[in-house]
């Protein structure tokens, strides 16, 4: 069976991915930023994983409103960066975990969720920049990928409790998938940020540093928040942290909290990760 | 959860994806390199393209970012709209809040 080698919660923020394509992470501004994930990047470098299952929303790139999926699961052999009105970035196209995903889109079926199922699909920064944070920016990637999209655009967003119980799903999949891969989880978004309404620019840095210290092994109340509660502590783009309970759900009660990092503002945005292991 | 219950924060409700169908539609267009360059070479050709009404087309037209997401314009689509010009996301975050810039980037990013 394959093995789950680690959960990583982290950001996405597309200035991250500007940053690097300017060749500005060097900068004031950014250099604590990316300083801070050179462990993570390290401790990714020496588990190796085969496969990264990233969990993550689109930005209105791939998906329109004229289909709004609550969950999506890629089954491609592979998936292009996506053109976001700056033209197509010039990083690797991800290599898709096709036997993974489709194992995976099965249990889910026999777990009463109804995913949609995409064979031809590209993805937005939401995948390309957790994987360029963890994997830096190498000729072709080391892993092959599972995206699961996750609907934070369009309201009604899927629960956080939902979000849960896919976790538990992924697990399953994962360790009753006949193989020997060894599989980390990416749980992506966040941390607070809000872009819209007068309250835009929001950042909560308090409730940023409450998740990333708790997410790990108190995680009870995260895991009981309503859509409501995330929005008023984290803003109404930083609900997109519902995402990382997929990850953490997918991983064993007690864990160990290997690193965390925190930066704000990445542009308008909370920003930083978690590095999680199973004991 | 479909009304705003919380103060000074729109949710991308119902009402904002009916209201903002045409103007989403639009901006998402601008995915693609043709449509980047019809909307540069005739923008007012481009939008009625896309149907939009005269309130809108005005509010596009004079990036007015605050009106366009109060008429269901959602962020993620009409940042394509600022990619064109560019303009900075920071800008679009300072119009909502009711700030100038160097004010937003201040008071509500702790920049100096
Ligand atoms: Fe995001």
């Amino acid at each position: 069976m394959a093995k789950i080698i680690g959960g990583v919660g982290t950001s996405h923020v597309p200035s991250i991915g500007a940053a690097l394509d300017k060749g500005i992470s060097d900068n004031p501004d950014w250099k604590p930023f990316f300083d801070g994930y050179i462990p993570g990047k390290e401790w990714m470098a020496e588990k190796k994983p085969d496969i990264a299952v990233v969990i993550f929303n689109d930005h209105g790139n791939t998906f329109f409103l004229d289909r709004v999926p609550t969950f999506a699961v890629g089954v491609a052999d592979h998936y292009d960066p996506v053109d976001e009105g700056y033209g197509r970035r010039s990083i690797p196209s991800f290599e898709g975990a096709t036997d993974l995903s489709w194992h995976f889109v099965d249990k889910l079926v026999e777990n009463h969720f109804d995913p949609l199922v995409c064979r031809e699909i590209e993805v937005d920064h939401g995948l390309q920049v957790p994987m360029e944070l963890f994997f830096g920016r190498p000729e072709n990637w080391p892993v092959k990928v599972l995206p699961i999209w996750v609907n934070t655009i369009q309201y009604p967003i899927p629960t956080p409790q939902r979000c849960w119980e896919m976790g538990k799903v992924l697990r399953e999949a994962i360790e009753s998938f006949p193989g020997d891969e060894r599989v980390v989880i990416m749980g992506t978004g966040g941390l607070s940020h809000q872009l819209q309404g007068s309250r835009a620019g929001f950042i909560n840095r308090e409730a940023d540093e409450d998740w990333l210290n708790n997410i790990a092994n108190n995680y009870e109340k995260f895991r009981n928040m309503s859509r409501e509660d995330y929005v008023e502590q984290f803003g109404s783009e930083g609900a997109e942290l519902i995402m990382w309970l997929v990850m953490r759900a997918a991983m064993d009660d007690k864990v160990d909290l290997k690193m965390k990092h925190y930066h704000a503002p990445a542009s308008m945005t909370g920003a930083g990760m978690v590095v999680l292991e199973n004991l | 959860m479909s009304d705003a219950q919380i103060p000074e924060t729109p949710l991308f409700d119902r009402k904002g994806s009916i209201d903002g169908y045409r103007i989403n539609k639009m901006a998402m267009a601008l995915g693609d390199p043709a449509n980047r360059e019809a909307f540069k070479a005739d923008e007012e050709a481009f939008l009625d393209r896309y149907k939009l009404t005269p309130e809108q087309k005005d509010a596009v037209m004079s990036r007015d970012w605050n009106r366009m997401v109060a008429m269901g314009g959602n962020l993620f689509f009409i940042l394509k709209i600022a990619a064109v010009d560019p303009t900075p996301i920071t800008a679009i975050g300072a119009a909502q809040a009711g700030l100038d810039h160097a004010d937003f980037l201040k008071q509500r990013l702790g920049k100096e």
